[in-house]
């Protein structure tokens, strides 16, 4: 188990992250928050990149600072902005981390062939990787990370440059994987955990806003999220005095998807809400800020 | 593979240090061809050395003037069957326009250089004891106390350091060190091309390669931005301490590369057979700057053994330097530029400490003083720096400064926030 005893983070005068309590067992956990929330910190001190200015994250009741190696042993990392060598072949990135990981020698050409075939990349192990694209990149980055087959899987916005077949298979591999390891994943694209994660953690101004089943956070606006439709001509006023979740086109008319607190029209139908108004209703009122 | 050896292969697969390596070898090479233009010549002392030795002593003398007469009889014997002149001296010869109407041909030009040059070395040997007797080690020291105008303890200092040296000048004298042949200094200045032009580019181009490298195996995580997964992985952090090792390894063959392919070329070109073994403080090798006297009792070859070492512990100490700066600094090229800075300053400060300051000492025992003053090393090099043990103080107190910064650099990467 892992668990955040009380985790504060300072830069200077700067707060990145305040008073985080939580506790990771076996399953999927999706890291919810927009750009500067905090979720980039929280996962670089879960990496031991940082290290906490107050309180001590444990694995199994032992500082993941002291125990070192040890913790970082059974870790998997794929950080949001992966770097890879340009003149390496993936095969090489690979044989590289593997030794950094301390894999056995004997163990390792198999170990990263079948990680290779795993992400879809055995054809071309041995092309340099300054010629991949952006998704071949990210998925010898998901291969890196589940070198070591980890007990701890942390992914920061995986899905990245992912076309939508690879995204599927990703989830799916994700889904395959969480049986017997905590995997911590961190992203902007809600559809990708909605599927797959056990709980959804929330971060807003540098706190745990909530940790939760999808469920329960969606109980949150139940009876608040509504559907209907209007005139264009009517649609900034509409904008004006509800949140919008979600507009489309319809026989020349806007069908818009919206949440209110007060009065319910006639015309309103009550839909049942998922992660994603959630994700915009709660996070509303959060400038576009750049990720810290 | 092992890390070390993944850690190695990103500085040898770098077209920038390969590059580089070859670049300075190809100008090394230029330097040696350029800088032995007498090679013809020099050969004439390997001949000399193999007939009588390179000793200089009463029975050496009488047959290398028997063997300089008879050479010289064989000259005047040619002059006089093409001219009816004869010569006292092979330059006597040279001094005139021997030549104008081309009745010599090639062979008997070449024999009568060859007769100039022994002619050089045997009247050289004859008055060396004259030579010998002009240097005035004290007098050096007094001419440095003035130019400087040390008073009080500083100006004492000087003069306890001159006396010793002067002490060990009078028992070169009494054991004859040197009475032995070499290069003659004043005509060829090899010790100066060797010692101070050749290992001077040397020292300056390994410095060049050492930083470069240093920097480039510290950065190359941060610049391709691969530091979030290489340092989350269970060798995490002591993955420097094992740059650090590769970075010594590797600055180490560098060395070994470059001073190996150089020198390799220079004893090709220049053939030191016979000489290995010639005391480096022998009078023939002091040119019209220097006298060449060494504070310990050492051949040409021990010595230079001696030289390519310090030349190692300064390059260790270049690549600890530039360690302590990429904990700072993760940019190699950034590093590099630091290096210069750092290296610039260090060498001004002495200039700003008061010459009758005892730290005026102090401030000259650096690594980077220490190469200023490589073409003297082990020998006399000035009012603050002729120590005997000035060298090896100088390593001992900055191996020992160093390490002990880069242990803790180690150690607090450990513990280091990274972005």
């Amino acid at each position: 188990m892992l668990v955040v005893n009380d985790v504060s983070k300072k830069f200077g005068n700067f707060s990145a992250l305040k008073n985080i309590n939580l506790e990771f067992t076996n399953g999927v956990y999706g890291l919810l928050g927009p750009n500067g929330a905090g979720k980039t910190t929280l996962i670089k001190l879960l990496t031991t990149l940082l290290f906490p200015t107050e309180g001590e994250i444990l694995y199994n009741g032992c500082d993941i600072v002291k125990l070192d190696e040890n913790y970082r042993e059974i870790l998997g990392y794929l950080p949001q902005e992966f770097g890879y060598y340009k003149n390496y072949s993936p095969k090489q990135y690979l044989m590289y981390i593997s030794a950094l990981k301390g894999l056995a020698r004997n163990r390792v050409k198999d170990r990263v062939g079948e990680l290779l075939k795993l992400v879809g990349l055995e054809t071309v192990e041995n092309k340099k990787m300054r010629k991949f694209s952006g998704g071949m990149i990210q998925r010898v980055g998901i291969a890196q990370a589940m070198l070591n087959d980890p007990k701890i899987l942390i992914l920061d916005e995986p899905t990245a440059g992912l076309d939508p077949k690879e995204r599927v298979r990703f989830r799916n591999l994700i889904a395959e994987l969480s049986r017997d390891r905590i995997v911590i994943l961190s992203t902007h694209i809600v559809s990708d955990i909605e599927s797959i994660a056990n709980q959804i953690v929330m971060i807003k101004d540098k706190e745990v806003l909530y940790k939760d089943s999808i469920n329960n956070i969606c109980k949150i606006i139940q009876g608040h999220v509504f559907e209907t439709k209007i005139n264009f001509d009517n649609a900034k006023s509409f904008r004006k005095h509800y949140l919008s979740l979600s507009e489309k086109q319809e026989d020349g008319k806007l069908i818009i998807r919206f949440i209110s607190e007060k009065t319910i029209d006639n015309n309103w139908k009550v839909v049942s809400p998922n992660l994603e108004d959630v994700f915009l209703y709660v996070y509303k009122d959060e400038p576009l800020a750049q990720e810290s | 593979m092992s890390i070390k050896l993944y850690e190695i292969k990103k500085v040898i697969t770098s077209p920038v240090m390969i590059g580089l390596i070859a670049i300075f070898i190809a100008f090394n090479i230029f330097i040696i061809f350029d800088g032995t233009q007498s090679r013809s010549e020099l050969k004439i002392l390997n001949k000399i050395v193999d007939k009588f030795g390179y000793k200089i002593n009463d029975k050496m003398m009488v047959g290398f003037k028997l063997y300089y007469n008879d050479q010289l009889k064989k000259l005047n014997e040619t002059t006089f069957e093409k001219t009816s002149k004869t010569y006292k001296s092979a330059t006597e010869l040279f001094s005139h326009d021997y030549n104008s109407g081309n009745i010599y041909k090639k062979e008997d030009i070449e024999f009568f250089n060859y007769v100039r040059v022994i002619e050089n070395y045997y009247y050289v040997a004859k008055d060396i004891d004259i030579n010998c007797k002009a240097v005035n080690i004290a007098a050096i020291g007094e001419g440095g106390i003035s130019m400087f105008n040390l008073r009080g303890s500083v100006a004492n200092t000087v003069r306890k350091q001159y006396a010793k040296l002067s002490i060990r000048f009078d028992k070169m004298k009494e054991n004859g060190e040197y009475k032995n042949l070499f290069f003659i200094g004043k005509a060829y200045g090899m010790h100066a091309f060797l010692f101070s032009t050749l290992f001077k580019y040397l020292i300056y181009e390994i410095m060049i390669l050492v930083v470069l490298i240093t920097g480039y195996l510290m950065s190359y995580e941060f610049e391709n931005k691969t530091h979030f997964v290489v340092y989350t992985t269970k060798r995490g952090r002591k993955l420097n301490k094992d740059k650090f090792y590769v970075a010594i390894f590797t600055s180490i063959s560098v060395t070994t590369i470059i001073i190996g392919i150089s020198l390799g070329i220079y004893f090709s070109v220049v053939s030191y057979s016979g000489l290995w073994h010639v005391p480096i403080s022998s009078s023939f090798n002091w040119d019209n700057k220097l006298s060449y006297i060494c504070w310990f009792d050492m051949s040409f070859i021990k010595y230079l053994f001696c030289f390519i070492g310090l030349v190692y512990a300064c390059e260790i100490l270049f690549v600890c330097i530039t360690f302590i700066i990429s904990n700072f600094i993760k940019s190699s090229y950034m590093n590099f530029f630091i290096f210069a800075i750092i290296f610039g300053i260090v060498i001004i400060v002495p200039s700003f400490v008061p010459v009758n300051s005892n730290a005026i000492f102090p401030v000259h025992f650096t690594p980077f003083a220490l190469i200023l003053h490589s073409p003297v090393w082990f020998m006399e090099k000035g009012v603050f720096t002729t120590f005997k043990y000035y060298e090896v103080d100088t390593i001992a107190v900055w191996v020992v400064i160093l390490l002990t910064l880069c242990g803790i650099c180690i150690r607090k990467f450990k513990k280091q926030n990274l972005y």
